[in-house]
């Protein structure tokens, strides 16, 4: 079950990562809605350089 | 049939691939080990578990009655936390900070771990290893499957089966030129498009969010890339230290 778990959302760092990405972007979408997934994008590749840089 | 369903299925063809190469590995070693009879049996047992997995949790998200907006906002979440998995895994190893997947590695380490294995120690190696490669098909089937088509989805992820299969067995050997870090990198670009599309979409509204509609997918897919490539150079290491075993 753990293995399955580990498989779906991957380790504390990923689901961090996720978390935080999809927060800014509905933060974002408050005050300009057309930037919204474009900053998921940018917290997305953020996170991918900080967990491969780890 | 339209250009997102072509996508998906393309993604998912490529993971399952990616998948099936691992598998067939350690079926191949099993079978050398205690014949083809024996391994295929294993392989076919875990097989079947993956599609009883597919059929039961597919027919029972198609009885799920709730807000579409909803299901894709939990798909995307979902593509999105096991595409950056992936992601960062082909980063790394475009950077030479993880080892490069090795086949002919894999293959000689599960051949010498079977040395002394009895038949039934290996029947449950390739039972099992074919099962965990499986489970990550069943995970993408499921999630893509219920976005664009359960039968579009399936048929991507058993096409991909046959193609390698096929491949394996016709060299009887260790698939060691599949460019497997360019494949899962590939598909890590592509399911983050996906799940970025669908999870902002589905919480927020997809027109409000994305108002080029599904040609946002290829800008995404693009962004993914490119973005992706530069954090692998920004990160190289130097040759020495990637002779050395990469780093952390």
């Amino acid at each position: 079950m753990k293995k399955l778990l580990r498989l779906i959302f991957g380790d504390i760092r990923n689901i961090i990562s996720v978390g935080a990405a999809i927060a800014l972007a509905y933060a974002v979408q408050r005050w300009a809605p057309d930037a919204a997934g474009w900053a998921l994008v940018a917290a997305l590749l953020a996170a991918g350089f900080w967990q491969a840089a780890g | 049939m339209n250009a997102t369903q072509w996508g998906g299925m393309s993604a998912i063809f490529l993971a399952s691939a990616v998948e099936w190469v691992e598998a067939f590995t350690i079926v191949l070693a099993v079978a050398l080990t205690i014949g083809w009879k024996r391994a295929a049996s294993a392989a076919l047992a875990a097989l079947g578990v993956v599609s009883v997995l597919v059929a039961v949790t597919g027919a029972g998200l198609s009885i799920v009655q709730t807000d579409i907006n909803r299901i894709r906002a939990a798909i995307g979440v979902f593509l999105l936390l096991f595409g950056l998995r992936w992601y960062v895994k082909a980063i790394r190893r475009y950077a030479g900070r993880t080892a490069l997947h090795d086949e002919a590695r894999e293959f000689s380490e599960t051949r010498e771990h079977l040395a002394h294995a009895e038949t039934r120690g290996a029947w449950l190696v390739a039972f099992k290893g074919v099962l965990l490669e499986g489970l990550e098909v069943w995970l993408l089937v499921v999630a893509l499957g219920h976005a664009l088509s359960y039968v579009q989805a399936s048929g991507s992820a058993l096409a991909a089966l046959f193609a390698v299969t096929g491949a394996g067995l016709m060299l009887r050997a260790p698939l060691t030129r599949v460019p497997e870090n360019t494949l899962k990198f590939t598909v890590a670009c592509a399911l983050l498009a996906f799940g970025s599309f669908w999870s902002l979409g589905g919480l927020l509204g997809e027109r409000a969010i994305w108002p080029l509609g599904d040609a946002t997918l290829l800008l995404l897919v693009a962004a993914y890339a490119a973005g992706g490539r530069l954090i692998a150079i920004r990160l190289r290491l130097p040759a020495a230290a990637v002779a050395n075993g990469g780093g952390a």
